[in-house]
């Protein structure tokens, strides 16, 4: 028994066993219209009273229902032999299933994959974890800070005289999170090939490393270790600026050739009189050899600063990218919120939420013509309980 | 690409990608379905070429558009044609193509491949069942469709640089073209999943990511904070609304030189207990005001003194060994060099070796996932630009050898 959906994975049933790394992998298949069954112990998931929160309580989770928007819920005690048992037949009739404990902690329940193997050969079981399942650091005490470090990204983020940074929100559970819905698919193809479902082993500090641009490889090639630079573009050993203050906040600009005459043109119609030479730094490379001096890089800078320093976020978005100057603004949640780019596509859309009411979500990330994403709210806990047990007694 | 024996090379056989996308979104999505048997041609000129064919790093003195060690981490496993796509019959060939293969992608502006007479409607008349998937900055429609970007400056639009950097100084962003790393995955579980369906009912469709959009998802539930009650989160430096100490801390010199760093995570009580006593401040352990997060959260700053004073006198090494065999999160900040020689990356074969005949030998990251029964062999290494021409134009568009020279002496070849 499954939620008929017209979406491009109707066909297929997800467990979600995890905590709080993959959430996000099921929430994407869940939109795609797979049947995502959120397993969660009796009287909720832990991250249920993880803020967010809607109200002035410690019941009203947005982070809960953004993670686990479109899945449906089922409570089951883990530590329970009839539960476990619930779970394992379960498992015979899934396609995916999702879970995020410390290597070996799923196999002493009796429920790893090894012990899932037989009874459930078509199960394709994702194991995301920070370091992966064997290996030095396999056991190693993890967090998502300790993603964005261990890959390296932090070593790129961040103002030179200062720590090294992470995004301040929880990015690399959410990136290990997607990489780990990109293996499920894979392996869901695979299983046409080989009829047979396999164990997937994810690694947040792998996807993490995976972020790193060219930098590791200028230090493979040539012994670089690119630094932090600030509102800067980190590449190798030398940093090219990014962020310049506005009137209300900031923009990202970069100096790219491309830009630089359309930059000359957009200043001037403005009416602000630019000195630099277009032609020349049209010309110029951000890296390579041959580099402008540090001095003439900033005079350049500084009359840009003046330019946006008199305007905007937004107008400066609207008017440079008139003049096709690759020119974004540094939007806040907020601003993200009252996008117009995102309201004319619909992105936002209105959900009833069983337990917080009328919400307005952040709806498909992509649009699939014959088979539309799907927004719908997060369950509440164990409010599917019945008619997924009728379903697997019907089975 | 020859089917092999192994299965984890022939999950996508007989499946053929016309891959009009450049620069790091598309051609990352494309590369791990190359790694499993999709034949995925990169459509290029040299007139055009991918930015990342000009990038770095390179042999010293090569500025040729084959020598980009950039360029191959993202297309390994794939072939090139050249096609000048602005030559008036660069269409023709691309059309040629694209009625052979399953799947299109493409990353330009809004606007250029239906110039060129290659919109999606237009291509399902060609091959009515393709997938074709257009990753652009913003998405196809709506008044910034047209809006330029790459993934630097598009993580600004997208929310990640205004939560990335220290609550007392102006945002800094990653440094990386972040966003890269987010919208690449969306568009594989896009592209597959519209695979599956294709498979089951036999009708392709048109995928429409905006690169905008599906970065979102990596911002937690910020977006929907904002979207229902107004607030708005900022950058905490390393800080954490649920956890304290939660911060990078500077460590004594090494022998590896440079500035060393690590990072520690207290997620519960109990690691705040393993801390204290690591560090030896009975004072924390008595301190009935310590030992909930909330009461931690409020002495953040003299905590996170009192870490810089111990880490400070450590190396490294010695605050990860301590503080891991009690069950506390940490781990220095890794530079690329730590990465590069990182022993868990190590265990997992993460850096796969690739020898090119203009790069040479290089290693090269691999998906972070390992598959148990369906591993992908080694990948062929990423192509010359047009490398495989005379494959595309003579087998796949049906060109005669001669109609092959006159398209070369025409320019369309290049």
């Amino acid at each position: 028994m499954s939620q008929e959906t017209n979406g491009a994975l109707s066909r297929y049933q997800v467990i979600d066993l995890t905590a709080e790394i993959g959430g996000l992998s099921s929430m994407v298949l869940a939109g795609l219209g797979a049947d995502v069954i959120r397993v969660e112990p009796p009287g909720g998931h832990p991250t249920r009273k993880r803020g967010p929160m809607l109200r002035e309580d410690n019941d009203s989770s947005l982070y809960w229902a953004q993670i686990n928007a479109g899945k449906r819920s089922i409570t089951l005690d883990l530590d329970d032999d009839t539960d476990r048992e619930r779970l394992g037949a379960l498992c015979e009739s899934a396609d995916i299933l999702f879970e995020s404990d410390a290597p070996g902690a799923m196999a002493s329940r009796g429920l790893g994959y090894g012990d899932l193997r037989e009874r459930a050969p078509q199960l394709i079981y994702v194991s995301i974890t920070p370091f992966g399942q064997t290996g030095p650091k396999s056991t190693w005490a993890a967090s998502d800070l300790i993603g964005h470090v261990s890959g390296g990204l932090s070593s790129l983020v961040g103002d030179p005289d200062r720590a090294p940074l992470r995004p301040s929100v929880e990015q690399a559970y959410n990136i290990t999170a997607l990489n780990a819905g990109s293996a499920a698919m894979i392996a869901l193809h695979a299983r046409h090939l080989t009829g047979q479902g396999q164990h997937v082993d994810v690694s947040m500090q792998a996807a993490m490393a995976n972020t790193l641009g060219n930098a590791r490889l200028y230090w493979e090639k040539d012994g670089i270790i690119t630094e932090r630079a600030g509102g800067a573009r980190a590449f190798a050993n030398r940093a090219t600026r990014i962020i310049y203050p506005c009137a209300d906040g900031y923009v990202a600009f970069v100096r790219v050739p491309a830009s630089m005459i359309r930059l000359y043109k957009w200043m001037t119609a403005e009416g602000a009189d630019p000195q630099f030479d277009a032609e020349r730094w049209a010309s110029i490379a951000i890296a390579g050899d041959n580099l402008p001096s540090d001095d003439e890089i900033a005079e350049l800078e500084s009359e840009i600063e003046q330019f946006f320093a008199a305007r905007g976020a937004q107008a400066l978005y609207e008017s440079g990218q008139h003049f096709n100057v690759m020119i974004c603004p540094v939007n806040t949640m907020q601003d993200i919120v009252d996008s117009p780019q995102l309201n004319a596509r619909s992105f936002f859309e209105d959900v009833d939420d069983p337990m917080l009411g009328p919400l307005k979500v952040p709806g498909a990330p992509l649009k699939m013509s014959a088979t539309p994403w799907q927004t719908r709210p997060a369950p509440m806990p164990g409010q599917h309980n019945e008619e997924i047990l009728i379903g697997l007694e019907g089975t | 690409m020859s089917s092999s024996e192994s299965p984890g090379a022939r999950i996508f056989d007989g499946i053929r990608i016309a891959d009009f996308a450049w620069v790091g979104v598309g051609p990352n999505a494309t590369m791990q379905m190359a790694f499993h048997g999709a034949e995925v041609i990169r459509v290029e000129s040299s007139h055009r070429p991918d930015t990342f064919r000009s990038g770095g790093p390179r042999p010293a003195g090569d500025g040729s558009l084959d020598a980009s060690a950039y360029f191959a981490k993202f297309n390994r496993g794939k072939r090139s044609v050249a096609i000048n796509l602005a030559h008036p019959r660069g269409g023709e060939v691309a059309k040629r193509l694209i009625a052979t293969a399953d799947i299109v992608t493409e990353s330009f502006a809004p606007g250029f491949m239906e110039r060129i007479g290659l919109s999606y409607e237009e291509v399902r008349k060609i091959k009515p069942d393709v997938i074709m998937c257009s990753m652009s900055m913003e998405g196809q429609t709506g008044p910034h469709a047209k809006f330029r970007g790459f993934g630097l400056t598009l993580q600004a639009t997208a929310g990640v640089t205004g939560v990335t950097g220290w609550p007392d100084r102006p945002p800094v962003g990653t440094g990386v073209a972040y966003t890269d790393w987010v919208a690449t995955h969306v568009g594989i579980i896009g592209i597959l999943s519209a695979l599956d369906h294709r498979r089951r009912t036999g009708e392709g469709q048109y995928i429409d990511l905006s690169q905008f959009e599906a970065s979102t998802l990596v911002l937690d539930a910020g977006v929907i904070d904002a979207a229902n009650t107004g607030r708005v989160a900022g950058p905490l430096g390393n800080r954490d609304f649920r956890y304290a100490p939660h911060g990078v801390y500077p460590c004594a010199d090494d022998h590896t030189g440079g500035d060393r760093w690590v990072a520690i995570a207290v997620t519960n009580d109990d690691q705040w207990r393993c801390l204290a006593l690591i560090m030896d401040r009975q004072d924390w352990l008595e301190s009935d005001d310590l030992c909930d997060a909330a009461g931690r959260l409020a002495a953040q700053d003299a905590l996170d003194e009192g870490i810089t004073s111990w880490t400070s006198q450590q190396t490294v090494d010695e605050v990860e060994q301590m503080l891991q065999a009690v069950g506390v999160p940490a781990h220095r900040a890794s530079n690329v060099r730590d990465a590069h020689e990182d022993p868990q990356l190590a265990h997992r074969n993460h850096w796969w070796t690739s020898d090119h005949p203009v790069i040479g030998e290089m290693s090269y990251e691999s998906p972070p996932w390992r598959l148990s029964d369906t591993p992908p062999p080694m990948p062929r290494r990423s192509p010359l630009l047009g490398e495989d021409s005379e494959y595309v134009y003579r087998e796949l568009c049906g060109y005669s050898q001669e109609e092959f020279q006159q398209l070369i002496v025409d320019g369309v070849v290049e």
